[in-house]
């Protein structure tokens, strides 16, 4: 507060300097006579100075563009009619243009580029010390044909041809680095994405107009080595305080904006109050920061990852175009808002979202670890159960390549010796022929005994053929509708698990089976003529594994599971 | 008759090729995976290829899918795929493809010569086989009330065996019946079913197989 009135003494104290320096002597101002162009050269300083001191920047932008704003100020004081501060301007009449270079580099970025750092050195030391202090230590008023210019204190020894040089070179160093500054600041703009641009465009490209006319009027004195007020200037003069007067309007913009974010997140404040519907949070959050990509993620308390509203695992991004801001309160995080950049741009505000927010966030973000913590149980029932069918595929592989290829090899055997057999063995012959037989049966019953732990065809051909196998080994399942395409492994286990297992425990009449497939579920129905006995925990099981749901009465069992596409 | 045996398991293959050539065939060549067998038969060129549906390199239905790609590349050279499986959505892939010259017999039956040579004959002469396994099976099944239900005992009998890929006169001879009255039980058959009569016999037994799995 105190920083603030001391502020506006100063500069309102140099604006009343400056319009009793341009009145006492018109001729010699940069305003002239006209007063139309004193109130808006002193308008352009004043409204600097608000924009600086009303800012809602870091403090750094604040005082430099305040600073800037009397320092422009200053740049008429140069002039017979300035009295005692004639020396003071003589070093900071050209002090504004790196002040206003310095600040509008700082707006929107906590700290400078190398190449910004070393632009602003040359600028500073160029206007103050070159323009300003060393010419001034040379510069005798009175002998180099002012004569009502008050005494120059600085002087040291009058030297008009070095005044000359030294003015001639800091006038050619200023239009250089005027023209590095415009190329700083349209690179930066280039390199911005889009919504950092909409931020940044509306103080730099005004900085960037009165940066280059300054420059202008740099080389356009430069001949002469000393900036004047001939026509041109005049007119280059004129153009600078209109684009001064812009970028004092494009801070006040900036505020504007952010002035209306805290609108919005009152509005929001009031929402949530009112109602706030499961799941809805982000999409309120979206439209009350007017960001319709906004994402909420929510911080698990037992693992270090997060999760989106419906309880699965997501990063954050990694993305130029997404900016994250956590969201803190009671001393942890609870979720991050991923947005668009430039939303959240203060810290503060993400704090009063997160104060605002709180009890809808906890609410949203416990549903979302209880999803989360389902999905993980499902996983690990999937994982089970598919631990399980490679352990029984695996077994149906080993009785198949193993024991069934032996047994009809053995059965070769016993052929071959019988026909070495000469015919005078009847006895041999026929215990030979029954060993043979009995060896068929061996491989009939192993078929079974492997067919009945996963059948090949269910994972060669699918759950069509593999039910339709079924049927062919018991008469009185009787086959309806089957979907023909395949569905992943997983699905189609859990679905010819429940029809043998079904087939299994039905009472001895017949047994419909038909499944279909229908907006992305597989459905299975089975009805039994006879019902169907004993506890059904395992099918639930093995359906809920997948994600699906088994329902069964006396006589039916259904059974309807996700299936992909 | 030329063969040769494909089968990953070297001893059944040997006694294999023994029994068929005690059984007076010609084994021109065995080898255990899927793309030796190709190479052979291109080389070899034998009437009848005898092949193991499990085979490297995947040991899943590598032998079938070969025997329909031998089907595909030579036409006078017959496939007999042996298998451990019963399903007849198996042989009903080999027939499709090319229904004449190919067979699907039960692995257990090889030892049975009388069968496997009575298999290899009719594939070397342009019949087609399914093993009587799957066919009883299938002609078992219980059935939301169809056609099937209309037909006699003995008409069953003869159209199981027309699904076994029997011609007319080997069913006359099966069933000690004159072609004659096979012929009328066949088109009763046909008629009951709703089937087309078609003169080509290996379409007929693939009709019936589709016939009996799909109602």
């Amino acid at each position: 507060m105190v920083y603030r009135v001391v502020a506006w003494t100063v500069a309102l104290a140099a604006a009343a300097v400056t319009v009793a320096v341009v009145r006492d002597e018109p001729a010699n101002s940069l305003a002239g006579d006209s007063l139309l162009a004193l109130t808006a050269e002193v308008a352009a300083g004043l409204l600097l100075v608000a924009a600086g001191l009303t800012a809602r920047s870091p403090s750094g932008f604040r005082a430099l563009l305040a600073a800037c704003g009397v320092a422009w100020l200053i740049g008429e004081w140069n002039s017979p009619g300035a009295g005692a501060a004639f020396s003071a301007a003589l070093v900071l009449y050209a002090a504004w243009p790196p002040l206003l270079a310095h600040a509008v580099l700082r707006h929107g970025e906590r700290s400078l580029s190398r190449p910004a750092i070393a632009l602003l050195a040359v600028a500073y030391a160029d206007s103050v010390l070159v323009l300003g202090a060393g010419s001034a230590i040379f510069y005798d008023p009175v002998a180099q044909g002012c004569l009502d210019c008050p005494t120059n204190r600085l002087l040291v020894t009058a030297h008009p041809q070095a005044v000359h040089d030294l003015g001639r070179a800091g006038l050619l160093v200023a239009a250089a680095w005027s023209a590095a500054f415009v190329a700083l600041v349209f690179a930066r703009l280039a390199r911005a994405t889009s919504a950092r641009r909409r931020v940044e465009l509306p103080v730099l490209l005004p900085a960037a107009a009165a940066i280059a006319l300054f420059g202008a009027r740099a080389l356009h004195g430069s001949e002469r080595g000393f900036v004047s007020n001939d026509p041109t200037d005049h007119a280059l003069l004129s153009a600078q305080v209109a684009a001064l007067v812009l970028v004092a309007a494009g801070v006040a913009w900036a505020r504007v904006r952010a002035r209306r974010m805290r609108g919005r997140l009152a509005r929001l404040v009031v929402d949530l109050g009112q109602s706030s519907p499961p799941g809805g949070l982000p999409d309120q959050l979206a439209s009350a920061f007017g960001d319709p990509s906004l994402e909420l993620l929510y911080a698990r308390d037992d693992d270090p990852r997060w999760v989106d509203g419906d309880g699965r695992p997501a990063g954050l991004p990694h993305d130029p175009d997404r900016q994250v801001t956590r969201l803190r309160a009671g001393g942890r995080e609870l979720a991050a808002v991923v947005h668009r950049p430039g939303l959240l741009e203060e810290p503060a505000m993400a704090a009063e979202l997160a104060d605002a927010a709180r009890l809808a966030l906890e609410h949203e973000r416990l549903g979302a670890i209880r999803r989360a913590q389902l999905e993980s149980l499902r996983a690990s029932r999937g994982r089970v159960v598919a631990t399980a069918d490679a352990e029984r595929r695996s077994l149906e592989r080993d009785l198949h390549d193993g024991a069934q290829q032996r047994l009809a090899t053995l059965a070769i055997a016993i052929r071959l010796a019988r026909r070495q057999l000469a015919s005078g063995y009847p006895r041999l012959d026929a215990e030979l022929g029954a060993a043979e037989e009995g060896l068929r049966d061996a491989l009939g019953e192993l078929r079974e005994l492997a067919h009945g732990l996963i059948p090949a065809v269910l994972a060669h051909e699918g759950l069509g053929p593999a039910v339709e196998a079924l049927a062919d080994r018991s008469p009185r399942l009787v086959v309806g509708e089957l979907p023909g395409e395949r569905f992943a492994a997983p699905v189609e286990s859990a679905a010819y698990f429940v029809v043998a297992e079904s087939l299994r425990r039905a009472g001895d009449g017949d047994v419909s089976v038909s499944a279909r497939h229908q907006d992305g579920r597989l459905l299975l129905a089975l009805a039994a003529a006879d019902g169907i006995g004993g506890p059904i925990t395992d099918l639930e099981d093995r359906v809920g594994a997948v994600g699906g749901t088994l329902t069964a009465s006396a006589h039916d069992v259904r059974a309807e599971m996700p299936c992909g596409s | 008759m030329r063969v040769v045996i494909a089968d990953d398991e070297a001893l059944l293959r040997d006694g294999l090729a023994r029994l068929l050539e005690d059984a007076g065939f010609e084994v021109v060549g065995r080898c255990g995976d899927a793309d030796a067998l190709l190479r052979m038969v291109d080389a070899r060129r034998p009437e009848v290829a005898v092949v193991d549906i499990r085979m490297p390199p995947n040991n899943t239905d590598d032998g079938l899918l070969a025997a329909q790609e031998i089907r595909r590349r030579h036409a006078q050279i017959g496939v007999l795929v042996l298998s451990h499986h019963l399903e007849a959505h198996y042989a009903m892939r080999l027939l499709e493809d090319v229904p004449e010259r190919a067979g699907y017999l039960l692995k257990e039956r090889v030892s049975d010569i009388a069968v496997l040579a009575d298999a290899l004959r009719r594939i070397g002469d342009g019949e087609c086989v399914v093993d009587p396994t799957i066919v009883s099976r299938l002609v078992a099944r219980k059935r939301a009330r169809g056609p099937l239900e209309e037909l006699t005992e003995r008409e069953r009998e003869v159209l199981a065996l027309i699904a076994e890929g029997l011609s007319n006169t080997a069913i006359g001879e099966r069933m000690y019946l004159s072609p004659k009255t096979i012929e009328a039980h066949i088109s009763q058959i046909f008629m009951k079913l709703d089937l087309r009569p078609g003169t080509d016999q290996h379409r007929r037994v693939l009709a019936v197989l589709a016939y009996l799995r799909a109602s």
